[in-house]
Formats: structure tokens, sequence, C-alpha cells
């Protein structure tokens, strides 16, 4: 009877969770079934045992098929549903059945620095023929513990995702695998230290250049939460996942225009799902995963058993193909895997270690694999003529830098260092034969007139701010108040002042207000050195989403620009860099796929100039929603080539100012070495309408601000807008050194 | 606590219970033509939220020069005294176009009554005054009711004759309680300008706010 | 008609508006709370005027909004307050309703808004400034430099005991100077005067200069139309100043006929005009401005600023000077107004002359004798002498208890003497000093004080060096 019960009460689940995630479908027919199941539970010791279990088999065969029925009118909606359902699958479940046994390191369910964020060391056995292999893995991902509040519902915080990479390192240091386990509807967008944003940042830096395999498993993949421990060397999503740059009803906030403590039509939240393309299937079409592992109907479940078995053979495959595809391997194996491909492996054992050659061809290959990503969601409307004549030119330039600074300084540089090694002795020998003589003039005369030398001295003249350029607003006849009024008693700001020789700032208080961007480019480098490069790559609306076309469009004719990054070479008082400017004015400086190019493409070229790169951050409201987790991983991507760069010696320095919140700041800006903000600007992960939504609290309205950024160790220091032109010059001198090695 | 300070604290109850009331006059801060948004008798709110971020209701409008301030209520109460003959019309600064009568709540009563039992640290010239920098940022990190402050230590700068002058401590040290006035804005001599708790008194004067927050309807 | 906004308060509001009478122009005066009991108030409600209280005398919106209110067409500025504000000059001749602005071009003010601006216009014409920087410096090492160049400099004068000032170029009235009489201390003074000057000034701009220790202070008056006349109205002594380096005595001439100085004051006088017409020539200076120069005893002179505005002591020049036949005595303010508002000059350098002596002293509610400390209180009993050598220009009422406002300087009077020679003067001087009463109390009940004593002590070393 007891077992009997059991099988009831599981039915009772399985109705719930239908009913739950399908069932307006049904209407009337779930309520029968629920009846009759519920009779059954009244007669369980009336009834036979056979009637018993016949009746059970009868629902159980019905809910099955209503069950198959639900799963074909599945809507993404309903997937967001599914994973978010307490009787979901969670990490601790994977733990338990996918793996052989586990150690959950720092931190065990409340007591813990962030419940959220689960790691564990765990061993994964395999039988090959009669003999069982056991792998040491670093298991990592998050827990939304089926509804238990202190998870948080697998939403990390910036010290959870802190947790994560220092599991990561330790993995790294005993060269084991990590499987990372995506389930996480977002990271916790609060600011404390290490910060949400920067801390994903930091998270994906490192990644970018981990020394073991990562192997990602994609249930709940919510934009920049996921990408913490996203930046793997293949991506697998559960079928019945959702994988999405924002959550429905955050997009339908945004999309409906709602005012705060409004909610989204039900309509506009499915809109949106629809339109964001969040299914596993549509990841898969778009390129930003690699494989789906299938679920049962309605997805997996914690008693669906089957079901881990056969994600315990999928993690297994996944870690050795990504072990094989860069291993150097026997004559016969190769053979074998050029035959049948790396997915075949059940039958032979795979070592899960790399030596120092294979581990380079792991970073370089998942390198790749990131640069690879959404270059088909962006036009170049160049002809293919002059796409050809520029990338020569290109060409070019890059042999020139070669022969220039490898080929002709090296020795150069060497023979210099050797003359003043030389100099320097002569010159303590000299001293010695002629102290007492010195000493003795010293005595009698006035200190010699001696100037120091410097070339430095006419420099520092021209670091001012350049002048030339008259904003637009500066035209009206009117007064305008300081934000700050109140508390320093500034006084009305004459608009033509303010925007032409105060540069935009409160004469009284040095409140910051905001300058088009064309500011910054005429008033920042030399004269006539600004020279922009692949203005042509412009973007598009890779997930046709509705009513988008109509929007870039707007975009397009507001500023004459294809995308919001303005990529150019320039130069400060002589030294050349290059500037990638995200600017608010084309759909508020979101970053997609094209930005996301144009931003490698920069790093690209800087690193074979060997310039110094400057990524000016006028302002960025995030990743650009409509292109789905297209625009996801362009945080992965740029993140990349920012290390890329960063390895081959660049000097890389962020500014930011007015707004840069979200991916872009928790990616390829957040994981600069040297970060500063333009006075009065706000720098975070989330706006305070989200931080509201998400973690139920107010905050102060300065909870953004550069100087809190600061505070909290953000960034590094607050730029007054004055100084920009001599702070970066003197970042880039002082920064750099006397031997730039691109001066 | 002495049966004295007892009377004397039930005197204060009684006569703030006879009239809750405090009167706010509106001026305009500077020149420029007004349009009155509030009738009379009009309930308004005052500044909310958990740091004043939240605007009241919207009293009237200035504009001067082409710039359209908008002005709120500081506080919670009801129109009196409004002068609607002002409205669209040009008018000086410091014109007074409204009144605001306000309920004391329980907490400035409170406020009210700390008055009289904190060391009232007094204006000694009719000036502008702006906290010590070393004690700003002491209150700054500490909060109100946490700064200690020792005699000899800079508590003010008195602001006059565009002569800054540095006003230290004298007397017992004690805490900085409460801060009555507004940087930038000229205080009359004589105004309070902070109320200073002895430590020791911390007790007896948390005492007492009990004592009203029970008492106080 | 024009009609003249007097953005400005206390005497020299009543200046202009007199002068404004003396024209037959129309003016509006404009106020603030604090001020509700100065007779400038008072006077501008005279004959129906009409006045306006507003928040600010430095906020140009108050003013602007009034200007435009009232209908005026020009706005004078006064002194201090907006008078040397080039935007704001710039806001009134530019703004979509245009207004005149009594005092120079905005271009002009501007030139000469920075005295190292000033230093280096005057060095482009071969103008004397005092050695040291001509721009502001931001490198340690081009300061040790200077500081270096202009020891040897003074040793090589064969000054025993040289000394340099280290000024924060953003600086003024005393705040940010330290002096350096070692050259190895220079690298920490230059330090600290940076971080102060960027703490308190927002610009880490620092001036090396050679100090000087024993000097005169000596101003040339011009007056110049719009149509490029330029004339100069003689010179002025103001070496009499407070601590903080605020007139208190000013004499016209600027060197006493009568006393044997080291060099011949004509010859000085002669030069610093001509070099001030220069400048004024050559800037297409358009307004009544003051060149101030130092003098130092052995007749070496330097240009120090330019005072683009009229100037609280114009009334001693004016005072010994006479135009043509007219009687003497001349109102600069009156020449001012009518020269912004496009009048021609009307007389040439030959027709104006210069008479006798005349000496202005600044009554002022301070305490002389512990660091000019201001004085505030209420004026119970004011009496100033009247004589027919004698000019008054004060907004303290002398009928009435008046509290002294908080918010500005405690100014109480400007008295001016004439007398035939710089002797008589100074017994003039002595002799008013004697019969002003004031009598007041503040808050604690004190008696006021006053810098009378002060004015008697210094009006014997008036036109003297110190050696």
């Amino acid at each position: 009877m007891i077992e009997l019960e059991k099988q009831l009460l599981f039915l009772e689940k399985r109705l719930i969770y239908l009913n739950d995630i399908k069932g307006e479908i049904f209407g009337e027919r779930l309520n029968t079934l629920q009846n009759w199941l519920a009779k059954l539970k009244e007669q369980l010791y009336t009834l036979s045992a056979k009637d018993v279990q016949k009746n059970i088999n009868k629902i159980s065969a019905q809910i099955s098929l209503y069950e198959k029925e639900a799963e074909k009118k599945l809507t993404p909606l309903d997937y967001v549903r599914i994973v978010r359902h307490p009787f979901r699958i969670s990490l601790k479940d994977i733990l338990e059945n996918v793996y052989d046994d586990y150690v959950e390191l720092a931190g065990a369910d409340e007591c813990n620095i962030d419940p959220a964020v689960v790691a564990a060391r765990a061993t994964i056995n395999r039988k090959v023929g009669h003999r069982i292999y056991t792998y040491q893995v670093m298991v990592i991902g998050h827990e939304k513990g089926h509804g238990e509040e202190f998870r948080n519902g697998g939403s990390a915080k910036p010290w959870g995702n802190a947790k994560a990479l220092q599991f990561m390192k330790v993995a790294e240091t005993e060269g084991i695998p990590i499987h990372s386990y995506i389930f996480t509807p977002g990271a916790f967008p609060i600011e404390d230290y290490p910060g949400a944003a920067q801390q994903i940042a930091r998270n994906l830096y490192a990644m970018a250049g981990i020394r073991v395999p990562i192997i990602a498993f994609i249930s709940e993949g919510g934009s920049g939460g996921a990408e913490a421990i996203g930046l793997a060397d293949l991506r697998l999503m559960f079928s019945h996942g959702y994988y999405s740059v924002i959550s429905p009803e955050g997009a339908a906030a945004i999309e409906g225009k709602l005012k705060e403590g409004k909610k989204a039509s039900p309509e506009l939240i499915r809109f949106c799902a629809e339109q964001l393309k969040i299914t596993a299937k549509d990841n898969l079409q778009l390129g930003t995963i690699d494989r789906i592992i299938q679920e049962p109907p309605l997805g997996a479940k914690r008693e669906d058993y089957d079901f881990f078995n056969r994600l315990k053979r999928e993690v297994i495959k996944a870690t050795d193909e990504v072990i094989l595809s860069v291993k150097s391997l026997g004559t016969l194996r190769a053979y074998h895997y050029k035959k049948n491909g790396y997915k075949d492996t059940d039958n032979i054992y795979v070592r899960w270690q790399l030596d120092e050659k294979e581990i380079q061809r792991l970073i370089q290959k998942r390198r790749q694999k990131y640069r690879n990503m959404g270059t088909n969601f962006y036009v170049d409307l160049r002809s293919p003529l002059h796409r050809k004549v520029s990338n020569l030119k290109d060409k070019f330039l890059y042999a020139k830098t070669y022969i220039c600074y490898d080929l002709l300084r090296r020795p150069r540089r060497r023979i210099q260092q050797f003359s003043e090694e030389i100099k320097a002795e002569l010159l303590v020998i000299f001293n010695h034969l002629l102290s007492p003589l010195v000493k003795l003039r010293n005595k009698i005369l006035p200190p010699k007139l001696s100037y120091l030398v410097s070339e430095e001295l006419q420099e520092m003249e021209k670091v001012c701010l350049r002048g030339g350029y008259v904003s637009p607003r500066a035209k009206v006849d009117k007064t305008i108040s300081c934000p700050n009024a109140e508390r320093y008693g500034c006084y009305d700001i004459w608009i033509p002042d303010l925007y032409s020789e105060f540069c935009g700032i409160c004469p009284n208080c040095g409140h910051h207000f905001p300058l088009e961007y064309q500011w910054y480019i005429h008033c920042l480098f030399d004269k006539n050195s600004v020279k922009e490069f692949n203005a042509e790559i412009a973007s598009i609306n890779p997930l046709n989403y509705k009513g988008f076309d109509e929007k870039l469009e707007e975009a397009r004719q507001k500023t004459g620009r294809h995308s919001a990054i303005i990529t150019f070479d320039a130069k400060i008082l002589g030294i050349e860099l290059i500037v990638a400017m995200l600017y608010s004015d084309f759909r508020g400086g979101t970053v997609g796929a094209a930005e996301g190019e144009k931003f490698v493409l920069a790093c690209e070229r800087a690193k074979r100039l060997r310039r110094p790169l400057l990524a000016y951050v006028h302002g960025t409201a995030g990743i650009r929603i409509q292109e789905g987790t297209i625009g996801v991983i362009q945080m992965p991507k740029c993140t990349v080539a920012v290390r890329e760069y960063l390895e081959a010696g660049g000097l890389y320095i962020v500014v930011y100012d007015n707004n840069s919140y979200a991916g872009p700041v928790a990616s390829f800006l957040g994981c600069a070495p040297y970060q500063f903000a333009i006075r009065s600007s706000k720098i975070g992960f989330a706006g305070p309408r989200v931080i509201r939504e998400t973690t139920g609290e107010d905050i102060p309205p300065d909870y953004h601000s550069a100087r809190n950024a600061l505070r909290r160790g953000h960034i590094q220091g607050i730029w007054d807008r004055r100084d920009f032109r001599k702070n970066l010059y003197m970042a880039l001198r002082t920064m750099g050194g006397k031997n730039l090695y691109y001066r | 606590m002495t049966s004295k300070q007892q009377m004397k604290i039930e005197d204060i109850i009684a006569e703030y219970k006879r009239n809750p009331y405090q009167v706010f006059t509106i001026s305009t801060p500077h020149t420029g033509i007004v349009s009155l948004k509030v009738t009379k008798g009009q309930k308004v709110q005052g500044t909310t939220g958990k740091w004043l971020e939240r605007k009241g209701t919207l009293l009237y409008t200035l504009v001067r020069q082409g710039n359209e301030k908008r002005f709120y209520a500081p506080i919670d109460g009801e129109i009196t005294d409004l002068d609607e003959s002002l409205d669209g019309q040009f008018v000086e600064a410091k014109t007074p176009l409204m009144s605001i009568k306000h309920k004391l709540s329980k907490e400035e009563a409170i406020n009210k009554v700390l008055e009289k039992f904190l060391e009232i640290y007094n204006a000694p010239e009719t000036a502008k005054y702006y906290l010590a920098p070393e004690l700003y940022q002491k209150i700054e990190q500490k909060g109100l009711k946490k700064a200690l402050i020792n005699p000899g230590e800079e508590l003010l700068i008195m602001s006059r004759m565009k002569r800054d002058v540095v006003l230290n401590y004298e007397g017992r040290p004690g805490i900085i309680y409460v801060i009555y006035f507004k940087p930038n804005t000229t205080v009359n001599q004589g105004d309070p300008l902070l109320g200073i708790c002895p430590p020791e008194q911390l007790e007896f004067i948390s005492h007492l706010v009990k004592r009203i927050y029970l008492e106080w309807e | 008609m024009e009609k003249v906004l007097i953005a400005n308060r206390g005497e020299i509001a009543i200046r202009i508006m007199r002068a404004c009478k003396a024209l037959g122009l129309e003016y509006v005066v404009v106020y603030t709370e604090e001020d509700r009991d100065s007779e400038h108030v008072r006077l501008g409600r005279e004959n129906g005027g009409k006045v306006f209280r507003i928040a600010s005398y430095t906020d140009p919106n108050e003013i602007l909004e009034i200007a435009d209110f009232a209908r005026c067409t020009a706005i004078h500025p006064g002194y201090g307050f907006l008078a040397e504000n080039y935007r704001f000059a710039r806001r009134v001749t530019q703004r979509s309703r245009p207004l005149i602005f009594i005092g120079p071009r905005p271009e002009v003010i501007k030139e000469l808004g920075s005295k190292i601006n000033t230093k280096s216009i005057a060095k482009r014409l071969g103008i004397p400034v005092i050695p040291g920087s001509d721009r502001p410096i931001y490198n340690e090492v081009e300061a040790e430099n200077i500081g270096i160049k202009l020891f040897h400099q003074q040793w090589e004068e064969g000054i025993k005991h040289p000394a340099i000032l280290v000024k924060a170029s953003a600086g003024g009235g005393g705040m940010g100077i330290e002096e350096v009489y070692d050259l190895n201390q220079l690298r920490a003074v230059y330090r600290r005067i940076k971080r102060y000057a960027k703490k308190h000034f927002g610009d880490e701009g620092v001036l090396l200069e050679k100090k000087l220790s024993d000097f005169n202070h000596i101003e040339v008056q011009l007056v110049c139309s719009r149509h490029g006349e330029r004339v100069h109205f003689g010179t002025r002594n103001c070496t009499i100043q407070s601590i903080f380096r605020q007139k208190r005595i000013e004499v016209a001439p600027a060197f006493d006929p009568d006393y044997r100085y080291q060099f011949d004051p004509n010859e000085i006088t002669e030069k610093i005009v001509s070099y001030s017409l220069k400048m004024a020539a050559y800037l297409g200076y358009d307004n009544v401005g003051t060149w101030e120069w130092i003098v130092t005893p052995e007749g070496k002179f330097y240009l120090l600023e330019v005072n683009p505005r009229i100037q609280v002591e114009s009334g001693v020049s004016g005072f010994i000077s006479q135009i043509k036949k007219q009687p003497r005595g001349v109102d600069l303010v009156k020449e001012q107004i009518r020269l912004a508002l496009g009048e021609k000059l009307k007389y040439k350098q030959k027709h104006i002359s210069f008479h006798g002596c005349s000496i202005e002293f600044r009554i002022i509610a301070e305490d002389t004798l512990h660091g000019f400390r201001p004085w505030g209180g209420t004026i119970t009993k004011f009496k100033l002498p009247q004589h027919d050598w004698l000019q008054v220009h004060t907004h303290v009422p002398q009928d009435r208890p008046y509290a002294i406002p908080s918010d500005y300087d405690p100014n109480l009077a400007l008295i001016l003497v004439w007398g035939e020679s710089v002797a008589q003067a100074k017994e003039r001087g002595k002799r008013l000093l004697e019969e002003i009463v004031i009598e007041g109390k503040n808050n604690q009940g004190e008696e006021i004080i006053t810098n009378i004593e002060f004015l008697k002590e210094r009006l014997n070393s008036i036109q003297r060096f110190a050696t």
C-alpha cells in the first residue's frame, strides 16, 4: 500500500506540474483527472490493490498523453515557466545523480557566502569494458534549491561570482576540467564590492585564459549572470531551458515604456518572449550554443532518473570532445575520431589531462570560438572592391609596424641600453677622480646657474582642451538650473556659457551636464588626427524582432551612422592611439553584433599597430535586447579580444561617462586594468528600477555615482571633463612609461 | 529622573498637545513670473523617501530668464494665506506667497522638546555657517547622534563679511545630536545651530524620547 | 531715452544714481533683503523711483530679469560683484534683448581678467613687469628653473638676501602666497601651493615672482571713449593698505611734489602714463580703467594689473582735475556712463589740468589691531562734517540707527579732502578724522570699532617709502 500511496503522490505532483505549466489548454479535462485521482485516494484502502494499480496506470497513461500534447504546444514563455518551477531539476540534484561523489566547497546551505552559487569537487565514473575509471572535476553552478528562499532563485551576488572564480582557479591549479551549470535568472544587481558588473567582467576575463577545459550546461541562462560562469569551450543547453538577454518581463517593461510599479500585460510579455528567441532550438540556430540535451516532455524534474543517466553520458562525452579536439593523439585513435567524430567516445577511455602544448591549443580554440560568434549578424556596407582596398591598406600598415617595431627597434634599443650602461660606469670613475675639486669649487662660488633639462615642458602647454567646437545646444538665450543648486547654492547658468566655455560644467559645484559625443571627438584629440575605420559595419535586426527595423532606421536617420560604436585612430600630443567610443544617440549605446565586431576589430588593430586602446563610453544602456543572445555573446567575445590585446602587451584604458550600465560594463569594459569615470557619470550593473524590482529595496539616488564607484573600488579615479585630455595624456605617459613601445 | 524633570516633561507635552501646529511661510527665492499650483485649504505633501529623494506637492513655478523652476512643498500640511493676486505676476525675491500649516508629527514634537534639553549651540552672529571639514567628515562617516566633539576641536566655520572664522567647540565633550541650519543660508544671530548632547545624558534623552513616543497621540 | 539698471549697492550705487540724474537718465535700483535699510534704497525710491528686491547682487539672472521687467537699456555694474565678470558683460551685450554694458568691451575685460595674461601682453609691448613667470607653471622642473633664474638675477643685482613669491595663479586677495628665501625650500613650497591651488581654485597653476620688499602702489586713471579717444586723469598713490592688501587711503597725485625721492617723480609719472596709454591703445580700450603699477624706492617700476572698471578711489583723481575752464572737479562715473552710451569725449588731454592734492579715506568698521577683523553691530549715531573742501559718499543713514549687514564688507563711508598742497590736504584730513562722530554697539553691548585711528596714524606716511 505504501508503494501505491507513493505512486499516487507522484501522480498528484505530475498533475500539479502539468497544470502549472500548461493547464490552460486542457480546461475541464484536468479537473476530471484531478477528481478521479482524489476519489482514488479516498478509496485507497477500500479498493483492492490491483484495482488501485489499474486506476493508477490509467491515470498515468492519461497524464502522459496530456504531457505529450502539452509538449507540442509549448510556447517560449512556457519554457520560462518550466525552468522557474520548483519541481525543476537543480544543481544539487545533478550533483547527487549525475556525479558519483561530491564535496561541496565554501559553504553549506544557508551557511554560505552566497547560497545561490554552489562549487563542488566531484567525481564521475566511466565504465570502459570491465574497468571503471574515475574522473575528478570541479562543478560550479547556480543552485535554485527548489524554491528555498535563501537560494535567491539562483541569482548570484557579486561575491558568489567571486567564489565561482576562486574555485575555477583551484581547478586550473589542479588541472581538472570545470563543469559549469547555469541555473540563473540573472546576477543579483547590487554594487557592493566586488560589484555585480565588475565581478562578472573579472570572471569572463579569467575564463578567457583558463588552462583547463570548461563545459557549460544551460538550464536558465539569464544574460550577464549566465556569462559569469558561461565562457566555456563547449556550451550545451537543456532542451527545456531558456537562454536570453533579459527576462521576458523585463523586456516587456522596456518595450511598453512602463512606469515603475506598473505591470506589463501578459500579451506583451508573451510577445517579448517570442521575439527574444530564447529557446534551446533558437539558440542552436543562432550559434550561441553547441548542442541540445533532450529532456523528457515538459522538462526534467527531480525524479527523472532516466534523464540523469542521459545527462551523465552527455557530460562525459562533452568533456571528451573538448579534450580530444586539442589532444595530440596516437594514429589509431586519430583515425577513429576522424572517421566517427568526437562524439562516439563511449567505449574508449580518454585521459582528461592536457600537456602544455595542448593547453595552448585549448585556449586558442576557445578564443577562436568566441571570435567567430555572431559574425553573421551584421553587414558590411562596403563594396567588395572597397573592402579589398582597405584590407590591403591595413596589411601594409601592419607590415610597416612589424618592420619598425619588431625588426628594427629591438636591436637598436639593445645597443642604446648597452651604451647607457657604459656611460654610467665611466661617470662613476670620473666623479671619484674629480670630487676634491668639485667640493672646493662649491665652497668658493655660489651655486652655478644650471637648468634642468626636460623635454616635456613644452608639451604640457598643449594638453589643455582644444577649442573650436561649439555645441549646437549653446544657441538658446535661456538659463538652466544646476541639479545641485539647493545644496551648493549654484546660480542658474546661461546656456550659451554652459555649452561653450564651461564645457557643460557648473562653474560653482562642478556638476557635469551631459555633452554630445561630437564634443569629445573635436576637443579631446589632436587636430585632424581622428580617422574613423569600419564605419560601414552596420547593425541589423538578426532576430527579425517585430518593430525593430523601424527603430533601427530611426537611429540611422538621427545619427547618420550605422552602429552604436565609433572606432577611430587618433592622436594626443602625437601619441597615436585607437579609440572605441560607445555613444548613446544610437539605440542608447547598446551593444549588438556589429558593435561587438567593431570593438574586436579595434582591439586587433591596436594589437597589430602596437598602440594604446581607449574605450570611451559616452553612454551605454547595456546589451541590445532586440538581438537576444547574439547580443549576450558579445560579452565573452569582446572580453576575449581585450585579453588577447593585453597579453600582447597593450595598454587598455576605459573612461566612463554619463550612464554606463549592464552587459558592456560587466565584460569588456569592466575587465580593464585602468578604469576611470568622468565626474557626474553613473556606472553600474542595473538601473534603480531593476534593483528595486529584484531586490525589493530602494537605493539611494547617488547609488551609481562615480564617487561611489570609486569608493567601492570599481574604478581607479574620477576625471573632470576639462582635464580629460590632460589626464589621458598623463595616463598614457605614466602607465606606459617612458619606453612605451608604441612611441 | 527627578520628579521635577518629570513635571517639566509633562508640561511640555501638554503644551504641544494644545497647539500641535507649526506654520511655514513659503517665499520666492528669487525674482520671476510666478504661477500658483495650489488652492487655499489644499492639503499638500512634503518631501518623502528614505533619502528625501521624492518631491512633495508642486506649489508654484517661477520663470526667470527662460528657466522654469518648480517648487515643491517642503512639509505636509494645509495651504493657508495664499496670495492669489500674485498668480501670473512678476514678483521680487523673497515675496511671501503662502503658508503651510503643518501638524507636528511625533518625531517633530520630540525634536522640539529635545531643543529644551539638549545643549543648544546658538549662532553668535548673523552669518552663514558651515560644519568644520573634520567634523563634517566625521558626521558623514558615522552619522548624526554618533559623532563626538571634544573641547578645542573645530566645530563650525562662520562666514560673514567675506571672512571665514573658525569656531572652536568649548564645553564638555558631546555628541552632535541635531543640526538645525542649512549650509549657504544666513542664520540670524541667536538662532540654534546645533543640538549637542553630553554622552552621559544620552540615556536620559533616549528615555525622554521614549516617554513622548508613548504619550503623544 | 536710456534707462540704467544700477547693479550694485552702497555708496557706488548712490554715486551712479547722482551721475544718471546729472545726465538726465532714468535709472532702476536693486537691493537685497539685508540691504533694505541702506540709503541707496531710500534714495532710489525718491521721486517715485522704482526699487526691486533681488536675491543677490552677484547673480546675473536676477539683474537681467529686473532689467527686462523694468525695460532698462543699460547696466552699470559699479565695482566688485559683476563688474569684472566678462561673461556677464558678454551676456548683457549678446543676449536676444541686448543691453549696453557700462564698462569696457567684454573681450577687453577677458584679456585683462587674469594677471598672467596682462603680464604677457605687457611683455609683448615692452612694458616692464615684475620678473618671474608670465604664465601658470604646472611643472616642477620648470618652476625650479625659473626659481634658479630669479635668485641669480637678484644676486647679480647685488641683493644680499633674495626672495621670491610663489603664488597660486588663480588666487587673489593674498590667498595662496608663500615667500621663499632659500632655493632648497622651493620644491616643497611649490608643491604645497600647487595642492592649495588645486583644492581652492580648481587649477594647480603656480606663479613665481621676485619678491619686492619696499614699494609704492601707483595707479594711472585712463578715460577712453568708444571712438578711439584716450586721455588720462593723472595718477594716484594707494600704498596705504590693510594686511590683506585692501586700500585704505588713496592720494592724487601719486607723488608729493615737495618731497625729494631717489628718482625724478615727473619722469616716472610720464613713463607709466605713456605705457598705460600704449597698452590701452593696443587693447582698443574703450571705457574708464586703471593701470596699477609698482614703483620701488630706486625708481624701478613694473605693471601689476589693469582694472577694467570704475574704481572706488576714482574720486580723488576727479577732485583735482579740471577740464578747460569749467570749475575744478570731474565726476568720472558720469564720464564713464556718458562714454559707454557712445558719446564722444569732447575734450583732449591738453584740456585737462590738475590742481592741488586730494586724499580719500575709507571709513570701515574693522579692528585694525586684530587682523582687520570686520565689526558687526548697529550704528546709533553717525555724523560726518561738512566743508567745501570735502566730499562724502556713504550709504549709511545719518538720521536713524543702522545695522551693518553681515553679508558685505562693513564699509561705512568714503571721505575725500582737497588741499592746495599735500601739506594742506593732510592737515584737512587730520581735522576731518577728528570731527567724525560714530557711535554704535554690537550684540554683546560692546562699543563700535572703526579704523579711524589707523587712518590718522598712516596719514603721515602717504606718498613715502619705508626706507
